[in-house]
């Protein structure tokens, strides 16, 4: 798409360009052995790459820039692959673009200043927010290295919703027997400090160096710590909202959770004290539509194996009714856990999720059952009736309430459903964009359990990597306030993402805390006296990147 | 509203066998299917409604007569649930609905019953003929009295103290009883499945003229099979055709034509009567032999789950045609004594298997598959004048 050669060659025409080449792997080795070579042979002193996206090569680069002697933020990156050749048809356009590109890179690297890497001490303390499946999991992986815990939990007991289950999918595994061990080992720990019942008045600092005020039982105490794990957990969708599941109205539509817990006593009845002789366990509920929540909550599926599994068990001759909108039985087993129960005897019953509910009502004092649930059939296309005397609804996996509140003491982002937002979807789904804070288990989305205890052990790993180091590298292009030309508006504290500034009483000016500055720019454009600068973004730097830009010519020569 | 009934599936399984829980409805079946249509989607369709156990949605339901069981639909599943079979045991289910007497249902629920029925009514036209018509003790004297001029046994005289127009008139009479009782039963089944499937529908009310229209259907599926034809094998249409054509001129040759059929003199090999005779049991025993072997190794999916009641129809089948071919090898012969037990003992098979066979089991479908093609015919006509009617109105 673009004449690399040619731009290459116009190039080193530029003004102060001393050389100017094409190759096509310059993130390779050899490539970056050539660049290093480059800088040596011809004494460089700045370097602009016209490569891909800086988000996964800037990095490299800038390693080589060290690597040859340079700072590496001497450097520039034109981004001719997403900006330029992925998204043009006209390849004479596209080469005149990324001249443009590169004469605004070269025209900005010239006001490049050198950078200094900055390090802050790590405290090797870790608060864990959350008592449940994966914060027991977090806590104890953390505290088994040799490293001090704090584990506050907000309700009065450890073990989350996981000590509610009777039976794990799809081995059917008691949760109790996995939970009892865990929670005691947690207890006895002597580098685990549990805190029920205990809430957050605030959390400061920043990565590496936090400090909180947690208040328990109307207490209030300080703990300082280096790293924090997020593992706040989910709250069970509310049934009562949907109209056709009269859940709440009618005495035996009983949630996940409440089954549960007929389960872990052994009895399963209705609320006439019978034994239910038609059982309808409805999937999906609150989960994939529009009116509730758009995501799937991922577990439900199997659970509803789970129950008609023991179910079918507990009593052999009832009817167990499976109404699913899409079965999503994924993950280890659980497809042969699938294939296994629908020779169980469990009629499978296909309902449409986002059009058509089934819906349930008392059925006549006549009828044998207690509850009708009328429903439209798809793959029969027939619309049908199921005798019920239970209905199980699988609720499914939604955000606490206080997920708001943890997000703004912590600085974690929220996605559009409340649940937490990590660093990046794939290569980095522990992390958060706030530096030293983690997230884990199912406030980050719905989750099993050996997903959440996977993502513990990561959090926990990084945590103890950084630990381990004992210096954690911070940004470096943060914003810095010329106290001489601040006024004391205090715009740019309201304004900051990451609530990196405060306001110096003394001096009557906003003072950067470089350790939390993101330099992500908002203060530095915001600050009507423009007493701030931020680094490596300076308006020079970026007013001469503008003015390389506008050089070229806009149509083919 | 249709209530789902999951006990339905044990209700059915007297009927045949099959793991249908195992569908996981990919629709294969369906698609590999050369007789479905947009009308009849069939075989997935009929194994949903059997997992939900729609019993009213399946007995009104004429799918399982357009299937001719060709087996494609079985060899595609992917998770053997044998669809081809399922078919099958709805046509019996299905023959049991249409019953109104009930004996259906009893006959395939319990194979004793059949059994037992097949047994005595035996006995009772052996002992019948022991009682009224027995042999005539001259025949161990003097059996050259019944030997006719071209050297064959003279079939009507071989009984005591009758004449043999005497003979022959009670040996019809009988023939006739058993037609007008069969053709009463089946016919008041039909009407049991037109009330089912046409009638007590709410939205199907045929006009007269569609009936007239329609009719010619009902006559070209009954002696010619042409929706057969579409299955891939075309040998099983043949097969079909030689066993239907062979059996429908001997039933014309015995019930209709008795008196110039059993008749005292043998015709010359080349007479129409016994070229066609030949012919019958030529298509008969040919499709017999190939069914025995095909079912025995169960190579052809088709075959590989044979019912009580399929044994017992291919078995009584060829215990008639071996008596029949053993009557007239005897009769020519000379051998009066053997052809008098052979000729009992043919009778003693054949009635009873009409009995049986052709109200209350396998043979029903002779009448039902082309009714069950004449009836959605019906139906579709219906359905297409109403879209009419409903789109020149909307316009």
């Amino acid at each position: 798409m673009i004449d690399v050669e040619r731009i290459a060659k116009e190039a080193q025409k530029l003004p102060h360009v001393v050389m100017a080449r094409d190759y096509k792997y310059m993130c390779s080795d050899p490539g970056q052995e050539k660049l290093i070579g480059d800088i040596k042979e011809y004494k460089l002193n700045r370097v602009v790459v016209a490569a891909c996206s800086p988000r996964i090569h800037e990095p490299t680069f800038r390693k080589a820039l060290e690597q040859a002697g340079l700072n590496p933020y001497m450097f520039q990156m034109a981004n001719i692959r997403e900006q330029d050749s992925w998204v043009h048809i006209d390849s004479e356009y596209a080469t005149l673009k990324a001249l443009s590109l590169i004469k605004a890179a070269v025209s900005r690297v010239q006001y490049h200043k050198p950078l200094d890497k900055r390090f802050v001490e790590v405290n090797s303390a870790t608060l864990v927010i959350g008592g449940g499946i994966s914060g027991i999991s977090a806590a104890l992986e953390i505290a088994n290295a040799g490293k001090q815990v704090y584990l506050v939990e907000k309700s009065d007991a450890l073990g989350g919703i996981t000590a509610k289950l009777d039976l794990t999918f799809p081995f059917l595994e008691s949760a109790q027997q996995m939970m009892k061990p865990r929670i005691q080992q947690v207890q006895a720990h002597k580098l685990i400090d549990v805190f029920l019942n205990t809430t957050f008045a605030e959390i400061t600092g920043y990565v590496g160096n936090f400090i909180s005020k947690i208040r328990q039982n109307g207490i209030e105490k300080e703990l300082q710590f280096g790293n924090i794990i997020v593992a706040t957990g989910l709250k069970p969708f509310d049934p009562s909202s949907i109209p056709e599941y009269n859940y709440g109205k009618l005495p035996d539509v009983v949630t996940s959770l409440e089954i549960e817990e007929m389960l872990m006593h052994g009895e399963v009845i209705t609320s006439k004290k019978k034994e239910p002789e038609n059982i309808a366990i409805i999937h999906c509920v609150g989960s994939r539509n529009s009116k509730y929540h758009p995501y799937c909550s991922r577990t439900c599926c199997s659970t509803a194996l789970k129950y008609a599994n023991q179910l079918r068990s507990m009593l052999p001759k009832s009817n167990i009714y499976e109404l699913y909108a899409d079965m999503r039985s994924f993950g280890k087993g659980c497809e042969e856990f699938y294939a296994d129960s629908s020779r169980r005897k469990i009629l499978f019953l296909m309902f449409d999720q986002e059009n058509n509910l089934p819906k349930i009502t008392k059925a006549q004092d006549n009828d044998t059952a207690e509850m009708l649930i009328t429903m439209h059939e798809k793959l029969s296309g027939e619309d049908i009736e199921i005798p019920a005397d239970l209905v199980i609804l699988m609720t499914g996996m939604e955000a606490r309430q206080d997920a708001k509140e943890i997000a703004r003491l912590t600085g974690v982002s929220l996605c559009g459903n409340d649940f937490y937002i990590e660093k990046h979807p794939k290569l980095d789904p522990v992390a958060t964009t706030t530096d030293g804070v983690y997230i884990v288990g199912s406030c980050q989305s719905p989750k099993d359990i050996p997903e959440s205890i996977t993502q513990a052990k990561a959090a926990a790993a990084r945590v103890l990597a950084s630990i381990a180091v004992g210096n954690i590298e911070v940004e470096v292009t943060t914003a810095h306030i010329d106290e001489e030309v601040c006024c004391g508006c205090q715009t740019c504290i309201m304004v900051c993402p990451y609530t990196a500034i405060h306001f110096d009483e003394e001096k009557r000016v906003s003072v950067v805390n470089e350790a939390l500055c993101k330099g992500c720019g908002t203060c530095g454009s915001t600050c009507p006296t423009g007493a701030i600068e931020s680094r490596h973004f300076t308006d020079k730097q970026i007013l001469s990147q503008i003015e390389g830009l506008l050089k070229t010519e806009k149509e083919p020569i | 509203m249709n209530r789902i009934d999951p006990d339905f599936k044990e209700k059915l399984k007297p009927f045949g066998v099959g793991n249908w829980a195992e569908c996981f409805h990919c629709g294969n079946c369906t698609a590999t299917c050369p007789l479905t249509d947009e009308s009849h989607l069939f075989p997935r369709k009929g194994i949903r409604w059997l997992q939900m156990g729609l019993k009213k949605k399946i007995s009104r339901n004429l799918d399982p007569w357009m299937c001719y069981y060709c087996g494609d639909c079985s060899e595609t599943c992917p998770r053997d649930a044998n669809p081809g079979e399922l078919m099958m045991t709805l046509r019996r289910y299905l023959i049991s609905v249409y019953d109104w007497t009930g004996i259906s249902r009893l006959f395939y629920k319990n194979k004793i019953w059949e059994l037992g029925f097949i047994v005595i009514f035996a006995l009772l036209i052996v002992s019948a003929f022991f009682i009224f018509l027995p042999p005539d003790p001259a025949i161990i004297s003097n059996p050259g009295a019944f030997i006719n001029a071209q050297g064959g046994v003279m079939i009507n005289s071989l009984s005591t103290g009758l004449g043999n127009e005497q003979f022959l008139r009670i040996i019809e009479t009988g023939d006739l009883i058993m037609a007008i009782t069969v053709g009463l039963l089946l016919i008041s089944n039909i009407f049991n499945m037109w009330y089912k499937v046409i009638l007590s529908d709410p939205d199907t009310r045929v006009p007269l003229f569609t009936y007239v229209k329609e009719f010619w259907r009902l006559i070209i599926h009954f002696a010619v099979q042409p929706k057969l034809s579409k299955c891939d094998d075309k040998k099983y249409w043949l097969g079909h055709f030689l066993l239907m054509s062979g059996y429908t001129i001997m039933f014309i040759l015995i019930v209709g034509l008795l008196p110039k059929f059993q008749v005292e003199n043998i015709y010359p090999w080349y007479h129409w009567q016994r070229i066609l005779g030949y012919y019958a049991t030529f298509g008969i025993l040919l499709f017999l032999v190939n069914v025995f072997i095909r079912r025995i190794r169960k190579n052809d999916i088709k075959l590989q789950f044979s019912h009580g009641s399929d044994w017992l129809f291919i078995i009584l089948l060829f215990l008639t045609t071996v008596t029949g071919i053993l009557i007239h090898i005897l009769r020519l012969n000379g051998n009066p004594l053997a052809t008098y037990y052979i000729y009992v003992a043919h009778l003693a098979i054949l009635v009873p298997m009409i009995m049986v066979e052709v109200p209350f089991s396998k043979w029903s479908h002779l009448a039902y598959r082309p009714f069950a093609i004449y009836f959605s015919a019906l139906k579709k006509a219906t359905a297409e004048k109403a879209m009419k009617t409903s789109l020149a109105t909307a316009i």
